[in-house]
């Protein structure tokens, strides 16, 4: 066996273990099914809808961490026959318009105003602020372990005429805090 | 049964606990079946109950990728202590979470399987989708272990061999109680076969079973034991009968006359048949009627009250009889419902059943076998059978005794007829050679006879004494001239002319008494025995006609047998009577009596036979035939009374002759004077010459006489030459050289008329045979009476 050979076997195993390690979702790639979970555990009422046919619009507040990652959770899945839409949101007037909002850790200051422009709105908000839910979100993903953990205001989703899944809230933290005064903010 | 065949017991029980064990296994496999697939379903469907209840609270466990949440829900898997593991794996398929908390990775597969259920070993293992909204998020894991089945089914078996055990005992103990319902009567039943078999007793039967098949196996064999009982009744009567017939036969074959035949059968028939009645009857061909032959002896006291004694005549009549007549043999159950007069006759004794059984012979019915028996109905087929052949038999030794008895008279004539022949022979050589001898007597007493008559006749001056003398030597000589006449009764058949006169019976036995004096009292004298004498003579005792010198010998012939027959001396009675008849009808009866030593009845049978005698060498054996012959000629009777050791009466006894009788018969005159005639006598005996030339010139016939046949011849040639012939010729039949019958034919040759008369001492025999020489035209007797002389010359010369 010539040195050629080894050398390229070696290289071959290195790629391969990149590779693997490359595999490993990053956080935003869990995050985005989590969004994308969301959808299975949560109902909406149909008033949240414009119409039967609307889209399911997932839609990303402020900074978007995510990239196409949002995309590729959804592609090709639908909810109760609605296909996915995701949306970026820029203003809160347009949060109104999703049935998931997500708004990064960073969009803090201005998560006070999104959530009281959406006026107890049947939109699911969630946020990757550990503390977000004293604030009135309705989700917050929090980093606990190296994991991601789900903290749940019940009192906002109750607010905002959705219901949460049982099953959902026994793997998640209930967060006791009331739920987001909506107009103030806006 | 062989001892390698098991009980029916055995068998019965074997076969109730082999069906009950074989139910009972059946059963049990068929819950055992049961149990497991409905307990695999069982735990299958917990499992899968179990597993979607965890799979459904876990998805979002999944979805959020909470692995303590995860577990937390596998940790519900706690409630089932037969969930041995359990895992989740997360859409990727790896392993998210497992239960129970610390289990080694390598006790659940690494990667999630097929969808649905299997079952490993001990274990049942299932892979379940997690699904949320129509998305699988993971698969769960579920390791049920199956020790809960094995518990049970080990309970199972406990419990079904607990029942299994019980049932079997229970099976036992009523298949012991209940196969005895099924084997005791079939055993009693063998035991019964057994019994029948060893004791040969068919009259034992079976008990009734009460079960049906059994019930009818007892009939079947209480029936079969009673055909058997039957058959071998009927054999055993059979073999009776059998035994009897061959006695009997055998008896009857011992015998030849008839009424002994009879006797046995009938007595046989009657002890041991047994028959109330019997007889044989024979058939009487002329008058078609029956006889009883012979009444058996147990039904002689019943055969006089029905009237069927023996001897007496039983009809044939149109039923029964008539048909027994013609060959068959009659069988009447009930005699009272036959109206004819011989089954009533059998009714009024209390008869009731009747066999009449046909005697044949030869397609011939010679008589009938009757048997009757009190009670109705009472000779069965194999009765009838019995006396159908009994009567065959019996009508075979019938025929064959009446054979034998024709064989024996016939044998015994051809002897009888041998003997006669033979005894003719030999009276015929003594016969002979007595006519010699009488011939030669005859002749020499001729010349006393003549002289003695002429005498008499003559001599009107002879003394009383002389008279008497003169007169008994007559007598003597006409005795001896009648003994030497009869010698030819020796050998002659033919009645010999007698020469009846009236006859005094008392004073012939008085002379015979005189005659036998030497042989009852001198000679008895001398042997030291004493014979007492006794007569008894009736006074007025009727003459008879008969010749009184045979009367005398017979007489002497008895008193010498009477004599002979008391050699220890005794009694010796002569007694005559006169028995009176009817219508002046008289019999003179002389009876000899001794108290002697009797005779029995075979000697009393054969004493008249000639030759017979008890005398030995003493004795002719012709005495009393002698006897019996002069009865004979007498036309009288003789009866002989006797008995072994009481001695014997002799009666001979003469018809007595009446006055009126006597009357007619007178004797020819004597007294007639007589023609002169011219006389030539011819013989070659001079005394006879000289005394016969005596007593004819005394009656003044002229006598010329010629000594010898040729002398007598030329004499009377001589004298017919010249003209003076003789009138009359006495010539003797024997001389020398020229005889009697050659003088005869001489004589007539010259002179026809000249009438010849023959002088022969044979001249009873030549009369007997038919022996008259022609020629001659009378023939007298030696000794000459002058009284025959005369009588034939005045027939011949009148």
């Amino acid at each position: 066996m010539g040195v050629l050979t080894r050398l390229t076997v070696l290289v071959a195993a290195v790629v391969l273990l990149a590779s693997s390690v490359c595999a490993a979702p990053s956080e935003y790639q869990v995050k985005a099914v989590f969004l994308f979970n969301f959808s299975r555990f949560v109902e909406w009422p149909d008033s949240a809808f414009v119409s039967p046919e609307a889209p399911f619009v997932i839609g990303v507040f402020g900074y978007d961490p995510f990239g196409d990652q949002l995309e590729e959770a959804t592609r090709g899945e639908t909810v109760n026959g609605r296909p996915f839409v995701i949306r970026r949101v820029r203003n809160a007037r347009d949060a109104a318009d999703c049935q998931i909002l997500f708004m990064h850790r960073t969009e803090e200051p201005r998560m006070n105003a999104v959530l009281a422009a959406l006026d107890h709105r049947s939109t699911l908000t969630v946020s990757d602020l550990d503390v977000a839910g004293q604030r009135g979100v309705m989700i917050a993903l929090a980093t606990q372990d190296n994991r991601i953990r789900l903290r749940v205001n019940v009192n906002s989703a109750r607010a905002a005429h959705l219901t949460i899944s049982s099953k959902l809230l026994r793997s998640a933290e209930i967060v006791d805090a009331p739920a987001a005064q909506g107009g103030d903010g806006a | 049964m062989t001892l390698a065949a098991a009980p029916i017991r055995g068998k019965l029980m074997k076969m109730l606990l082999t069906t009950s064990g074989i139910v009972l296994l059946f059963t049990c496999s068929a819950l055992f079946a049961y149990e497991y697939l409905t307990f695999r379903q069982a735990v299958v469907r917990q499992v899968d109950t179990l597993g979607a209840a965890i799979a459904s609270n876990s998805t979002a466990a999944l979805a959020f990728d909470n692995p303590d949440d995860a577990r937390s829900v596998l940790a519900a898997f706690k409630a089932d202590p037969h969930i041995v593991a359990a895992a989740l794996y997360d859409r990727a398929g790896d392993l998210f979470a497992a239960y129970p908390e610390g289990l080694p990775a390598s006790s659940v597969p690494s990667a999630p399987g097929a969808t649905g259920h299997r079952f490993e070993q001990s274990h049942v293992i299932a892979f379940e989708p997690v699904m949320e909204g129509g998305k699988q998020l993971g698969t769960l894991f579920v390791k049920s272990d199956l020790t809960e089945m094995q518990q049970r089914f080990e309970l199972y078996l406990l419990v079904t061999g607990i029942v299994v055990a019980l049932s079997a005992i229970i099976a036992y103990f009523l298949s012991h109680q209940q196969q005895g319902q099924i084997s005791r009567p079939i055993l009693e039943l063998a035991e019964t076969a057994r019994a029948v078999s060893d004791r040969q007793d068919y009259s034992v039967r079976a008990r009734p079973a009460d079960t049906l098949e059994l019930a009818v196996l007892t009939d079947a064999f209480n029936h079969m034991l009673m055909q058997i009982q039957q058959s071998e009744e009927r054999l055993h009567g059979q073999m009776g009968r059998l035994s009897l017939l061959q006695q009997i036969t055998r008896a009857i074959g011992e015998r030849q006359d008839l009424p002994s035949i009879f006797q046995v059968v009938l007595r046989s028939v009657e002890d041991n048949l047994p028959i109330d009645f019997g007889c044989i009857c024979l058939y009487n061909t002329s008058t078609q009627t029956l006889s009883v032959s012979t009444v058996g002896a147990v039904s002689q006291g019943l055969s006089s009250v029905l009237g069927l004694a023996e001897n007496s005549v039983v009809p044939v009549d149109q039923n029964g009889m008539a048909r027994c007549m013609q060959g068959y043999l009659v069988y009447e159950p009930d005699v009272r419902q036959i109206p004819y007069p011989f089954p009533q006759q059998l009714a009024s004794g209390g008869l009731r059943s009747l066999v009449i059984a046909p005697l044949i012979v030869e397609n011939n019915v010679f008589g009938a076998f009757i048997a009757a028996r009190r009670r109705e109905h009472a000779f069965t087929s194999g009765d009838c059978e019995f006396l159908q052949q009994l009567s065959q038999h019996v009508a075979l030794a019938s025929h064959q005794a009446q054979l034998h008895n024709a064989l024996q008279t016939a044998y015994d004539d051809l002897r009888q007829s041998q003997q006669t022949v033979m005894q003719q022979e030999r009276l015929r050589a003594l016969g002979q050679m007595a006519s010699g001898i009488a011939h030669d007597i005859n002749n020499a007493i001729s010349p006393i006879a003549l002289y003695t008559e002429s005498l008499l006749e003559r001599e009107p001056d002879l003394s009383p004494r002389t008279r008497s003398s003169l007169t008994t030597i007559q007598r003597a000589i006409d005795d001896v001239a009648g003994t030497v006449a009869r010698m030819r009764e020796f050998y002659r058949h033919r009645e010999p002319q007698l020469t009846l006169a009236l006859v005094d019976i008392n004073r012939i036995v008085e002379q015979v008494l005189e005659l036998t004096h030497a042989k009852w009292y001198d000679l008895a004298q001398q042997q030291g025995i004493a014979i007492e004498l006794r007569t008894e003579f009736a006074a007025d005792l009727p003459r008879i006609m008969g010749a009184e010198g045979e009367i005398r010998d017979a007489l002497t012939n008895l008193i010498f047998n009477a004599v002979d027959a008391m050699p220890g001396g005794g009694t010796l009675t002569l007694r005559t009577r006169v028995v009176r008849g009817n219508s002046e009808e008289q019999s003179v009866h002389i009876e000899v009596t001794d108290t002697g030593v009797g005779m029995d009845e075979e000697t009393r049978r054969r004493c008249l036979e000639p030759f017979f005698t008890t005398k030995g060498e003493r004795g002719t054996g012709l005495g009393l035939a002698m006897v019996y012959g002069m009865i004979q000629r007498h036309s009288a009777e003789f009866e002989i009374e006797s008995a072994v050791g009481q001695g014997t009466t002799m009666h001979l006894i003469f018809p007595a002759y009446t006055q009126a009788f006597l009357a007619t018969m007178r004797l020819p005159a004597t007294q007639i004077a007589p023609r002169r005639l011219r006389m030539l006598l011819i013989d070659d005996d001079p005394l006879i010459i000289k005394a016969l030339e005596d007593a004819l010139s005394v009656d003044g016939h002229l006598i010329t006489s010629a000594s010898g046949g040729q002398a007598g011849i030329d004499t009377f040639t001589a004298a017919h030459g010249t003209g003076d012939a003789f009138a009359v010729v006495f010539t003797d039949l024997g001389m020398p050289r020229v005889d009697g019958r050659k003088v005869a034919d001489s004589v007539k040759r010259l002179s026809p008329e000249t009438k010849v008369i023959l002088l022969t001492g044979w001249g009873q025999r030549m009369l007997a045979e038919d022996d008259i020489p022609p020629h001659v035209d009378r023939v007298l007797s030696k000794p000459p009476r002058l009284q025959e002389i005369r009588v034939a010359l005045r027939e011949l010369t009148s």
